[in-house]
């Protein structure tokens, strides 16, 4: 087991410095002038020569490629993600200050996918093609095609022109104001809760449906085992497995679902953050923020890969 | 003695008939995702034919008709400065299905060629192939589109690029294993001992193979990369106003004011919504019928 957790975080460090280097050649290579990035194409025509030679050697993009990269790796390393190009507050700090409303997001709309998912993969499993197995795969079909931030959108629109209702604007920590910081989670929680909820009831019934027809299912109910304790005690357990993997992937869902969910409720998160940042053509808070999401996507798969191994002792023992 | 005249074979079917006769099956076998078929195709026909369905041009604005709610003349209503909405998502249409295919045509086709040689060649090509492949689905994907549409300024090839990067790994992943199981096989055993060249097995021999799970992953990535692109125009790094998508429609009705108009957000989201499930479904057709193992898992 905990070599087996070694190899997995020795495997996922290297990934990290991967994703580091990508991420670098992407934001610095990529356009041939990260000027371009920050002034736009039609900015960058605009300045002189000199202008840009300047700019370039201000934000230290006129050192070598590889001399950048070890200084940014450096400040991750330090923990201070750099600064923002256009505002004073740097990117650490910006993190305090973000990352926990979007961390909670991101938990409550993985408790809200398994909480509606998993009662409709039972339903639908237990009771194939009948209709409310028809109409909850119809909902899951129709949950994967619709857009989050749209019906976030229809959501806000919908309660300001009914209720004259809109979340607070600004943020508010879970321990200092509960309740506003309730009204401002609940929203993004819940789009995006949906939308993976129709993937892990998709996952969740073919994977029960194909667990119901194992034989130690069949002699659990031979032994007369009551039909829905054979379901919750025998073949629930292992038919999660992999809905726990999958849960895994969608958090890549939410992650990146995020940003124009946040956008779409004003929601002051980090999400909101890397909108800002992009519509502010900010590539050194860019840079950092993908960074950072890419590599908490890497964390949390080594996390689910560490559970299912705990959970289920085939992969234990490979 | 009599002579029996043989008589003519029948004609080959022609590939057209062979193509018709498969449509036509198709409609019998999986009814419901050949309808949703028939949508995807009519949702073409409309993005193809946009200048002439649409009934005002997109990008003229009515200072007589300003954010007016749907109507007679203007069924859809008008933006902030006159235009016809519905127009706009006709044309969004041509936008978002232009993007789409590109990104799967790029996207999806490069990483199923690169699965193809993984899987074909094996060895060290294959394990840094793999790591490569492995550090691009690190990435959220819509996140690393949007770094690349930032990176490389707006505009319609560069969000097609974007998108694209982001569908090459599933391509990788997927044709790879394909390919890892077709290798096996006693044909293209046969076909190396007759001394077929790499080039020739790998094309001739396990490459139509390999179209099922194509068309299977191709109209999957159809949809994604539809909400990708939607996703992109509604945070600003998609392909620039004026030109109409639905992304940056809605993103513009954020922008109208504190309350936006409810038909500025329903309608370019209906399409988005329509246009994937679309897509969706035909895809599940195309699996239940290419390939039933695969029902249910991708």
């Amino acid at each position: 087991m905990y070599s087996y957790i070694a190899r997995r975080l020795a495997f996922g460090l290297l990934t990290v410095i991967g994703v580091s280097i990508m991420v670098f050649v992407i934001m610095r290579i990529l356009p041939g002038d990260p000027l371009i990035a920050i002034f736009g194409p039609d900015g960058f025509t605009k300045l002189t020569e000199e202008q840009r030679a300047n700019y370039m050697r201000e934000l230290g993009l006129s050192e070598p490629l590889w001399v950048q990269y070890l200084a940014w790796v450096k400040q991750i390393a330090e923990g201070n993600f750099g600064r923002s190009f256009f505002r004073s507050e740097s990117v650490a700090d910006m993190l305090v200050r973000r990352a926990p409303l979007t961390a909670e997001i991101a938990l409550l709309s993985v408790v809200i996918s398994w909480v509606v998912g998993i009662p409709v993969a039972i339903i639908s499993a237990l009771k194939p093609n009948t209709i409310a197995d028809s109409a909850a795969r119809f909902i899951s079909i129709l949950f994967l095609a619709v857009p989050g931030f749209w019906i976030g959108m229809l959501i806000v629109l919908g309660l300001l022109f009914w209720f004259g209702y809109r979340a607070p604007l600004t943020g508010a920590g879970l321990f200092d104001d509960p309740w506003a910081n309730f009204e401002l989670v609940i929203g993004p929680a819940v789009v995006l809760g949906l939308g993976q909820a129709a993937y892990i009831a998709r996952m969740g019934r073919s994977s029960l449906l194909e667990v119901i027809r194992e034989d130690y299912v069949r002699t659990a109910r031979a032994k007369g085992l009551n039909g829905r304790l054979v379901i919750a005690w025998h073949a629930l357990p292992n038919a999660l497995l992999p809905v726990i993997t999958l849960s895994g992937v969608l958090m890549g869902l939410v992650l990146a679902g995020s940003v124009p969910v946040e956008r779409a409720f004003a929601t002051p998160g980090l999400g909101f953050a890397m909108f800002i940042a992009v519509s502010e053509r900010d590539i050194f808070v860019m840079q950092n923020l993908v960074f950072i999401y890419a590599a908490v996507f890497v964390l949390i798969n080594i996390a689910i890969d560490v559970a299912i191994a705990f959970l289920d002792p085939r992969i234990r023992l490979r | 003695m009599t002579v029996t005249i043989a008589r003519p074979l029948p004609p080959p079917p022609s590939r057209l008939r062979n193509a018709l006769r498969g449509v036509g099956y198709f409609f019998r076998r999986a009814p419901l995702s050949a309808f949703w078929g028939v949508i995807a195709a009519l949702i073409i026909a409309m993005a193809v034919a946009a200048p002439v369905v649409a009934p005002y041009p997109p990008l003229k604005s009515d200072f007589r008709a300003m954010q007016k709610p749907p109507s007679e003349k203007h069924w859809f209503g008008t933006d902030q400065i006159g235009r016809d909405t519905l127009s706009r998502v006709i044309h969004g249409s041509q936008t978002s299905l232009t993007v789409a295919f590109g990104a799967v045509l790029f996207g999806t086709t490069l990483g199923a060629l690169w699965g193809l040689a993984c899987g074909y060649f094996g060895g060290r090509f294959d394990m840094v192939s793999q790591r490569i492949i492995e550090f691009l689905q690190s990435f959220p994907d819509l996140i690393l589109a949007m770094a690349i549409a930032m990176a490389l300024g707006g505009g319609i090839a560069t969000v097609i690029v974007a998108i694209a990067i982001t569908r090459i790994p599933f391509g990788g992943r997927v044709i790879r294993s394909v390919v890892l199981s077709l290798k096996e096989m006693q044909y293209v055993e046969a076909a190396r001992g007759i001394g077929a060249s790499h080039a020739r097995m790998m094309f001739r021999h396990i490459l139509p193979q390999c179209v099922a799970p194509f068309m299977i992953l191709a109209t999957t990535h159809l949809g994604v990369a539809i909400v990708i692109e939607a996703s992109l125009g509604f945070l600003g790094v998609g392909i620039p106003p004026p030109t109409p998508t639905w992304g940056n429609m809605l993103s513009d009705a954020l922008n109208a004011g504190l309350v936006p108009p409810w038909w500025l957000v329903l309608f370019p989201g209906l399409a988005i919504t329509l246009t994937v499930l679309a897509f969706n479904l035909l895809g599940d057709g195309i699996r239940d019928m290419l390939d039933p193992r695969l029902r249910g898992s991708v």
